[in-house]
């Protein structure tokens, strides 16, 4: 049996949460959208046509590098904080950094796919 | 704001503290191979004058796209790199994903399934990735 939380996605992100839990949330939407990515990608080698299509989609394209980058700066965060405790203190001034970068890399990385999808 | 850090020596080893751990170093891993794996792609780019972004299409794609460099940087060291990615983000990944499935599931026969399948998963994905970059 699932749990009862009744707790709304928009109740959680307007809490004590707010910045902090986006990242949390959108780090486990990011880890589950590289998990399928890799299934796909795995199919795609070993020589499956329709997996083959889907990795040339432009969209498929974009929705995995707008979560799994994020996945990946936010991860990297995560990790200089856990080895480096004293930084906790400004856990709120990184989470402001990792957006910066993440805007950047992730629009420079959508821009690219959406000028190759119009033909360079 | 007060911080709190335990040393890892006071957190005993319980099974939580070596997931974490071994959660941490898997991503470590990633980051380093990810680093490595640039470095290689833009020395092979000043060696051979091939432009960057096709190399790593080359090396993601194997089988997608014709490759005019050959086997030039497919040896034993750089499958094995794969590899040792492969296995790093499956680790990693299996570990991510239990971590969501036991929030959603809370009886102890959909966590022992869950757990099953996802590690079964996790073996067959390694393998059949194994499999491509050896053999392609």
């Amino acid at each position: 049996m699932g749990l009862k939380r009744n707790v709304s996605l928009s109740t959680a992100l307007g809490y004590k949460g707010q910045g902090p839990y986006l990242t949390f949330i959108l780090h486990r939407i990011g880890g589950s959208a590289l998990f399928i990515l890799f299934t796909v990608y795995i199919l795609s080698l070993l020589g499956v046509q329709s997996m083959h299509t889907l990795m040339g989609n432009w969209v498929f394209q974009i929705v995995f590098l707008v979560f799994g980058l994020f996945h990946a700066i936010n991860g990297l965060r995560i990790t200089i904080l856990d080895l480096f405790p004293k930084l906790i203190e400004h856990f709120r001034t990184a989470i402001n950094i990792e957006w910066v970068v993440y805007v950047l890399v992730a629009g420079f990385a959508v821009f690219v796919v959406i000028r190759n999808a119009m033909g360079g | 704001m007060v911080t709190r850090t335990l040393p890892l020596k006071k957190r005993g080893f319980s099974f939580e503290v070596f997931m974490w751990a071994f959660t941490r170093f898997t991503v470590i891993a990633m980051y380093g191979l990810i680093i490595v794996g640039i470095l290689g792609g833009l020395r092979l780019s000043m060696m051979t004058g091939v432009n960057f972004g096709d190399i790593m299409y080359w090396a993601f794609f194997p089988n997608m796209a014709e490759n005019p460099l050959g086997q030039v940087w497919m040896n034993l060291v750089t499958r094995l790199m794969v590899i040792a990615f492969v296995l790093s983000a499956c680790g990693h990944g299996v570990h991510g994903v239990l971590e969501i499935l036991d929030d959603y599931f809370t009886s102890e026969l959909a966590r022992r399934w869950s757990r099953n399948f996802i590690i079964t998963y996790a073996i067959v994905a390694s393998l059949v990735a194994m499999y491509v970059i050896l053999t392609k």
